[in-house]
């Protein structure tokens, strides 16, 4: 057997026609997504479901009306860009006159409502998608009478023809009438109507197009890949590393790194796999170092931020706020004796989550869609410290408090680098880095977490395995986390803060060195994130793999969303609202995340300013 | 500290945008204490030498001087922190904070970084009764407490004067500071412009021309991105080149 640098040939050429494959797929992905955000400036969140109904689209016309492969090359993609089409003209273009963020927030919304549904038909387990019979087989690859490699004709073909798709669209938009349209479109929307070219339908088709190369992605994946509900939600996040990577600023920029990143990861298989799911987030991480606008992007615009509730101005101003905050800690110590102390403890960690997710994107305008990785490594630092060293609680929980501030440190210095959706889609690439990290290194215990974790007694004499005990504590430690947030939004502090998030150019030209503010609130967020995640792994003796995935990052922001942006108490109104809903509603499975999708789609299309800002608005008192 | 030092100098500046020069070799010096004013047709470099100045640009070519140190280098909120403060030509506040915290939050810069997360902000009391006067000087004292957003274009700019003028800026840089002001706030504005230039310099771009005359001490005429000529009204309005370079373009 012929080898190269050490490594056999076969393994080698192998490996690198898979990471060509899995190029072809970033590419194609990240090509629909650029088009996308190229006319509607909106990170299309739903990608990742599109791709996975492309491919069951394949499946579903082929088991009941026995299209074939190759009908379904076509069929497919129209069906995903048809229901894209609808959800543009129906819901999508409401928003185009808000912050970019909502685009955001209502796609992750349709993206959880489409896989959750499939989630309830189909299971999460793949099912098989037969290769086309013209295309079985393969060939076997020489190279000076040496074999190198055994090509299958099929993936032969998806490289082909991913890489004719990407050329066409490219011709497309760069090189015709209707794309000189398209191009002038997103410049200036308003000068290219008066041309009288119709623009909202031009939107429209693009958001159809994009949608639909999504799709023809998914039909594509369908023989190689297995037809699974969830096969698009992994893939998206690792593309939209690429996206950040690339840039969104030019066509051919996203197709290039699409194949190249493919090609790295192929590589490192070969010569380091233990890195091969991380190496695409490390990339990135340099790439935003060196280059923040990405390789071929232009410089990121700045926006600005989310409009959030703030009423009220006066410095003493607030009692209303007070009043109700020293009602709730009395309802909250009554609590246990009427509903079960385990729920409410659940509720109050994964408040003090969704308290720091809102620090960030209410106060600083910032929406981290990663938090995740804070509140699922301090978990397992938490029970680590808890189970394997023998700290005592107090100590575990801190000691996964502080994990999560030095990681918040290391990531906010790189993802502050980027602003609005870059910022977004940035944190969600190093929180999908942190999930492959926990799924792979020893001591989180990968699927399983880490059980059994002794809760202990605090301070050496409050036993915490008395559960009202339990309750006390994990009260007091929330209690802690909403004062210092309050204390932190009514500070010095937080008044350039919110300078920053209204108008961050104003802010640098009075002197704020504003890059410094935002990696502190940073830092504050995720310390208070990490106690969330800490004092949880005590509480349920778990650290799982659940609390680090990008669905838990999502539901806090949806937690904030329905509670109220920028309300200091709606996070904790919404906290409750979602872990009452999945705690309850537990018996109806998938529908869950149905409804969770529905919750989010609503709250951004009607109902922005939430439960608590909504009664903050209309009393006029800041809460 | 005399007047007639120079406060700010740049020399040589070139901003090249694609081969586009949009500022082309233009070299002007503002003294301390004068009010100096840019002017120049549409699209003769104006904004953009202002951005250059304020380092939100930064030039291909070309030195910028601040009382003598290089600040070519620095970074905008450096030179803000320096005393060389600017305006926006496209109204910047902080919509959804009130008349007074937006003045309140330049007022805060003299506490240095506000970092500390952990204080009350009723600390920032201290600045209740400046920020108030500050209010009042651009006559906006009924709407202190109401969202700036809620303003109108023209009250917006006197309140982006008043937050610029909280900096107590040695130099502050107005970029068309009348821009979509109605006619009664323009004397308003003309008076507050000049009340704030005592003890310290002005340098604006400003297109009407009734208040550049009334107001600059000294005019730098900018065209395609060069100075066409410098000096004060009388001399800059009856310079041939001028005439013909600007009111040629039909502007009165």
């Amino acid at each position: 057997m012929t080898e190269i640098f050490g490594v056999p040939t076969q393994a080698l050429f192998g490996q690198l026609l898979l990471g060509l494959i899995n190029g072809s797929f970033y590419a194609l992905l990240s090509l629909g997504l650029a088009v996308i955000f190229g006319m509607l400036n909106i990170i299309n969140f739903t990608h990742g479901a599109q791709y996975m109904m492309g491919a069951f689209g394949a499946y579903l016309v082929g088991q009941y009306f026995g299209i074939g492969y190759w009908p379904s090359l076509i069929v497919a993609p129209l069906l995903v860009g048809l229901t894209g089409v609808i959800i543009e003209r129906t819901m999508l273009k409401r928003l185009y006159h808000l912050d970019h963020l909502y685009g955001l927030l209502f796609t992750f919304g349709v993206a959880l409502i489409i896989q959750g549904y499939f989630r309830y038909y189909y299971g999460s387990s793949g099912l098989p998608y037969p290769i086309p019979p013209s295309l079985a087989g393969g060939t076997r690859l020489t190279l000076f009478d040496q074999p190198i490699m055994f090509l299958p004709w099929y993936r032969a073909w998806v490289i082909f023809f991913s890489l004719a798709i990407c050329i066409t669209t490219w011709y497309l938009i760069e090189r015709t009438s209707l794309g000189a349209k398209l191009r002038a479109a997103t410049e200036n929307p308003t000068i290219v109507r008066t041309f009288g070219v119709n623009v909202p339908l031009l939107i429209t088709l693009t958001y159809g197009a994009g949608v639909g190369l999504a799709g023809l992605a998914g039909v594509l994946a369908a023989p190689i890949y297995q037809v699974s509900p969830l096969m698009g939600a992994d893939l998206i996040n690792v593309v939209f590393a690429v996206v950040v990577i690339g840039g969104m600023g030019s066509i051919l920029g996203s197709v290039v790194t699409g194949f190249v990143l493919g090609l790295i990861e192929g590589l490192t298989k070969v010569f380091y796999p233990e890195a091969s799911t991380t190496v695409v987030f490390v990339i990135m991480a340099i790439v935003l170092l060196v280059r923040p606008a990405g390789l071929f992007g232009k410089a990121a615009t700045t926006t600005t931020g989310v409009e959030s509730t703030s009423v009220g101005s006066g410095l003493d101003g607030g009692r209303v706020l007070n009043v109700v905050m020293a009602a709730m800690a009395v309802v909250l110590m009554a609590a246990p004796f009427v509903v079960y102390p385990q729920f409410l403890m659940k509720a109050l960690c994964i408040a003090m989550f969704a308290l720091s997710v809102n620090l960030l994107l209410g106060y600083a305008g910032l929406l981290s869609f990663g938090h995740a990785m804070f509140l699922g490594s301090a978990g397992y630092v938490s029970a680590h410290a808890a189970k394997v060293w023998g700290l005592t609680p107090e100590l575990a929980i801190l000691a996964g408090t502080a994990t999560a501030a030095a990681m918040g440190v290391v990531v906010g210095a790189i993802a502050i680098r980027r602003q609005g959706i870059y910022f977004a889609m940035t944190t969600l690439a190093f929180a999908q880095m942190v999930y492959f990290l926990a799924l792979q290194v020893p001591f989180t215990h990968g699927e399983d977490g880490i059980q059994a974790v002794p809760r202990g007694k605090m301070f050496g004499f409050i036993d915490l395995n008395n559960q009202l005990s339990m309750y006390y504590v994990v009260l007091a430690i929330f209690m802690f986390a909403l004062l210092m947030v309050h204390r932190i939004i009514h500070s010095p502090f937080g008044e350039v803060l919110k300078s920053i998030r209204e108008n961050e150019a104003r802010a640098i030209s009075l002197g704020y060195k504003t890059d410094r503010y935002k990696l502190m609130a940073f830092v504050l967020s995720t310390t208070i994130c990490g106690l969330g995640g800490a004092t949880k792994a005590i509480v349920f003796q778990l650290a799982s793999l659940t609390d680090v995935t990008s669905g838990t990052s999502g539901e806090a922001v949806l937690m904030t969303l329905v509670g109220g942006l920028g309300t200091l108490l709606g996070p904790i109104v919404g906290a409750f609202v979602i872990t009452g809903m999945e705690t309850y509603l537990a018996e109806w499975g998938q529908w869950v995340t149905v409804i969770q999708g529905v919750v989010f789609v609503v709250c951004v299309m009607a109902f922005r300013r939430g439960l608590v800002g909504e009664i903050a608005y209309r009393t006029g008192k800041p809460l | 500290m005399s007047q007639g030092e120079v406060i700010l100098e740049a020399r040589d500046l070139v901003k090249d945008f694609a081969g586009f020069l949009a500022v082309n070799h233009a070299s002007f010096k503002v003294k301390r204490g004068t009010i100096h004013a840019l002017i120049g047709p549409n699209g003769a470099g104006k904004t953009t030498l202002f951005n250059l100045l304020t380092k939100f640009l930064t030039p291909t070519q070309g030195q910028i001087l601040f009382k003598g140190e290089d600040i070519t280098a620095l970074p905008p909120a450096e030179v803000a922190r320096r005393g060389l403060v600017r305006s926006f030509q496209i109204s910047a506040v902080f919509p959804h904070l009130s008349v007074l915290d937006n003045v309140r939050v330049a007022l805060q810069r003299q506490r240095g970084g506000s970092f500390d997360f952990w204080r009350s902000r009723k600390v920032l009391e201290v600045y209740h009764d400046r920020a108030m006067q500050l209010i009042a000087d651009v006559g906006l004292t009924q709407y202190a407490n109401q969202p700036a957003v809620s303003l109108a274009y023209g009250r917006k700019r006197a309140l982006e004067l008043a937050t610029t003028l909280a900096l107590e800026p040695e130099l502050m840089l107005l970029d068309e500071p009348m821009a979509g002001m109605a006619h009664e706030d323009i004397e308003r504005i003309q008076e507050l412009i000049r009340t704030a230039s005592k003890g310290r310099t002005v340098l604006m771009v400003e297109h009407n021309l009734n208040v550049v005359a009334s107001l600059s001490d000294t005019i730098t005429v900018l065209t395609r991105g060069q100075i066409l000529t410098e000096g004060d009204y009388k001399t800059v309005s009856a310079n041939a080149d001028v005439q013909q370079a600007y009111m040629g373009v039909g502007h009165g």
